[in-house]
């Protein structure tokens, strides 16, 4: 009875990589038709996991067994063949063909040999859409879809093959509000067909919404798999990260120092007006807003990336004029970008040079680079951020989100700054990542840094922030304190039109 | 977007590259009366069938994010290998072709075997393949060598309703080609491991099948092509064949190919092919090679500019 309902059970899976285990003693088991949300941070084997179940690694040991039959391992065709999809973050589609041909790839309608029945494949395709319930026209290039769309494509695909598992890899990370809607919905009707699902995402509010089991994985070892019924918040963050929810914010101990930043009344080309800001020694100041709002701009006005075209920028008291951000960083002020991989890393080279980039002057003589003293100072940053790497001759490339981001940091700090700037700070990090960096933030001001953090989620700014300013097109509408703000304020002054702000 | 701009957006880089040769043509004909002719016309097909063979497989190879520098130094060897099998034999005719054929496919094959196996990069093994196939060919003869059989040699000239018939042999090609990339699976699967060879990978497609398929059509046409030289220069002339590669590589992609792999047209290519031969042709009479180069130079800046 109970086999006829499972229709995955993946036993005892262990693996390795070079030595570090991955996976250690793994097993997860999905009902069929359930929605099975898989969570962990970053680097707790979820990836290896689905990679194992995908047939794109194979288990150093368990088995597998969908379906009622017994499998040591995969490969990818045969995962496919019997009815397993992955539906990957990086969506597995070709941008320059069209939606048809992206459906049937690999597994093309054909006439006679060779040759291909393209009405019969548009007829099929336009039916699998219309199941789902969108209209795209399946001739058009796929690069040309919203990503929504394009993920609806590959679910499309998914059920060409006629899945019956399809395990859908952080869905959400790229869609907007509406279409998580949509995703949700066609999630239900996948469902309502028998489909089983996993869902991976970092996001608890999805996964509360529509899992109906929960699997959470630490470390490469299985913490805990239970209904979701009946399950809190807190429990579920207290089992992925293994601490309670009230720690994930360390607060702040000591009191603002002396004025090192202040803006008056600058006003870039872009949409910046007039905004007047303040920035101590010690502090953390949040900055809230609507994408679009200015936050960005501010940073690049601050940083020497934009050009003022009034106002001026006062530096321990002193009038200061940037021309380019080198000036700035020369000045000590850092800008924590907030697309690392575009703007923060060069992710096709190794840890060490990333971090010394900035600062290899200090670890050269007579141009030449002295290796014992970058390694040293790489040494120093593992220890203080808590980087784990397994060398720093890695490229970036490899490392978690999380690992990343503390490498940009690692980059910074080298420098001495006594003004950080940090957009995003926490964008794509996970769980256990972001309690880290939030702690690494709140050291970096009890030793006197300022740092000024832009971020979109609220959480974020009303947890860290000691004064969170809100910006709302291109100025600054309201400053608030730690203790009178509150999600609603936030939005209301965000979402606060010109007219009501001046 | 309307399905028109969209149109027009996409396709933007053949537009362009017609109208150049619109521009050409309109050009060459004010300047001499001799050029709109049929016979210099069908003159110019001719001689875009040489350099159009040779693209159609360079293209192929490019759609997969590929590319063979080797095809000049091939049709070299090509021409003098079926000269000195044919000997001005015509009971030779038919071995020589295949054999030549046969070698050219073997190169092919070989490009995608290192690549496959020994991933090493298209780059670099076709690169090698330029100097090694140079070489050999260096070391047959630096001189002309071989004869063509008489028949052969003809059939450069022999025509069918006023057109040659080369002409209708390099149309055919075309369609070919075409059919390849539009109607197959194979087709499709060339332009999935030039837009993502990852995804291709996953999709379950054959990558390292469809890499065997185009280098080998791409040596193959360039086999043909030389060929098609001895037909047209009666021996084996170790001239033959200088930066072919290059020439065929510009067509390819001034007709809209992307060097990244899985986007381009065999449309745009005959219409790169074309817009080569007749600059080649206008400038034929003026000092060309200054001219010639400086123009292909502006051409694929232009081109590649729009990309």
């Amino acid at each position: 009875m109970k086999d006829d309902q499972l229709i995955l059970e993946m036993n005892n899976i262990s693996k390795s990589f070079s030595g570090v285990k991955a996976l250690d003693d793994v097993s997860i088991r999905c009902k069929k038709g359930s929605v099975h949300a898989l969570v962990g941070e970053n680097g707790a084997g979820k990836s290896t996991l689905i990679k194992i179940l995908s047939g794109a690694q194979r288990p150093d040991k368990g088995t597998i067994c969908f379906k009622g039959k017994n499998y040591e391992s995969f490969s990818t065709r045969e995962a496919l063949s019997v009815g397993i999809s992955v539906i990957y973050q990086e969506l597995a589609l070709v941008s320059e063909m069209s939606v048809v041909e992206n459906i049937f790839l690999g597994r093309e309608i054909r006439r006679t040999v060779g040759i291909i029945d393209s009405a019969r494949m548009r007829q099929e395709a336009n039916r699998l859409l219309e199941q789902m319930g969108i209209k795209i026209n399946v001739n058009r290039e796929v690069g040309e879809l919203s990503v929504a769309y394009q993920q609806m494509v590959e679910i499309s695909k998914a059920l060409s093959r006629n899945a019956d598992l399809i395990v859908m890899d952080e869905p959400s990370a790229i869609l907007a509000g509406h279409e998580l809607e949509q995703l949700f919905r066609i999630i239900q009707s996948l469902k309502d067909n028998g489909v089983t699902i996993i869902y991976i995402s970092h996001r608890l509010e999805e996964v509360f919404r529509i899992a109906d089991e929960v699997t959470v994985l630490k470390d490469g070892q299985h913490v805990v798999t239970r209904s979701m019924e009946g399950l809190s918040r807190a429990e579920l963050v207290s089992a992925m990260v293994g601490r309670k929810l009230e720690e994930v914010f360390p607060q702040s101990l000591n009191k603002a120092g002396e004025c090192v930043l202040e803006a008056h009344g600058i006003s870039t080309d872009t949409i910046l007006q007039k905004v007047n800001l303040k920035l101590h020694r010690g502090e953390i100041v949040g900055l809230a807003g609507m994408v679009g709002s200015g936050r960005t701009e501010l940073a690049r006005a601050l940083f020497g990336a934009d050009k003022l075209t009034s106002g001026e920028i006062k530096l321990m008291g002193e009038r200061v004029e940037f021309s380019s951000p080198a000036d700035a960083i020369r000045k000590k002020i850092s800008l924590v970008p907030e697309d690392r991989k575009q703007q923060g890393l060069f992710t096709a080279l190794p840890i060490k040079n990333n971090i010394t980039l900035p600062i290899l002057k200090k670890v050269s003589r007579w141009f030449l680079l002295n290796r014992k003293m970058e390694s040293s100072l790489v040494e120093s940053s593992k220890k203080q951020l808590s980087i784990s790497m397994a060398s720093e001759h890695l490229d970036v490339q490899f490392l978690s989100g999380g690992n990343q981001q503390k490498v940009v940091l690692a980059k910074w700090l080298h420098t001495k700054p006594e003004v950080i700037i940090m957009d995003e700070p926490t964008r794509g990090v996970d769980v256990g990542a972001k309690f880290e960096i939030y702690q690494l933030m709140r050291r970096l001001t009890e030793e006197g840094i300022a740092i000024l953090m832009i971020s979109s989620e609220l959480p974020e700014i009303l947890g860290l922030s000691d004064r969170i300013l809100v910006m709302s097109e291109g100025r600054i509408v309201v400053e608030l304190e730690h203790a009178e703000a509150s999600e609603e304020k936030i939005i209301e002054y965000a979402t606060m039109g010109e007219s009501k702000a001046a | 977007m309307t399905p028109k701009s969209n149109f027009l957006q996409k396709h933007s880089l053949i537009i362009v590259v017609y109208s150049l040769v619109f521009v050409l043509i309109t050009v060459g004909s004010i300047y001499s009366e001799r050029f709109l002719t049929l016979r210099n016309l069908t003159n110019v097909l001719r001689q875009a069938a040489y350099l159009g063979t040779a693209a159609l497989g360079e293209m192929l190879v490019i759609l997969t994010a590929g590319i063979d520098l080797s095809i000049g130094s091939l049709v070299k060897l090509s021409v003098l290998v079926s000269a000195i099998l044919m000997d001005g034999n015509p009971d030779n005719v038919m071995m020589a072709v295949g054999l030549t054929l046969a070698l050219g496919l073997g190169v092919g094959l070989l490009h995608a075997f290192l690549i496959n196996e020994l991933n090493l990069s298209p780059f670099v093994v076709t690169f090698a393949s330029l100097f090694i196939l140079q070489g050999i060919s260096l070391t047959i003869t630096t001189k002309p060598i071989g004869r063509s059989s008489k028949d052969f040699l003809l059939l450069y000239s022999q025509k069918f309703l006023e057109v040659p018939i080369i002409v209708y042999f390099f149309g055919l090609v075309t369609l070919l080609v075409a059919f390849l990339l539009n109607m197959t699976v194979f087709g499709k699967h060339v332009y999935a491991v030039g837009g993502n060879l990852t995804v291709a990978e996953l999709s379950g497609i054959p990558v390292k099948k469809i890499r065997y398929g185009v280098y080998g059509i791409c040596s193959l046409l360039a086999a043909v092509t030389g060929l098609l030289w001895l037909m047209r220069m009666g021996v084996g002339d170790p001239v033959i064949g200088k930066e072919l590669e290059l020439n065929a590589i510009i067509a390819v992609v001034i007709g809209g190919t992307s060097l990244f792999g899985g986007r381009g047209t065999v449309t745009g290519v005959i219409g790169g092919v074309l817009l080569l031969t007749f600059t080649d042709n206008l400038l034929g009479t003026w000092s060309k090679s200054i001219c010639e180069r400086v123009g292909q130079g502006l051409n694929f800046c232009c081109c590649c500019r729009s990309l």
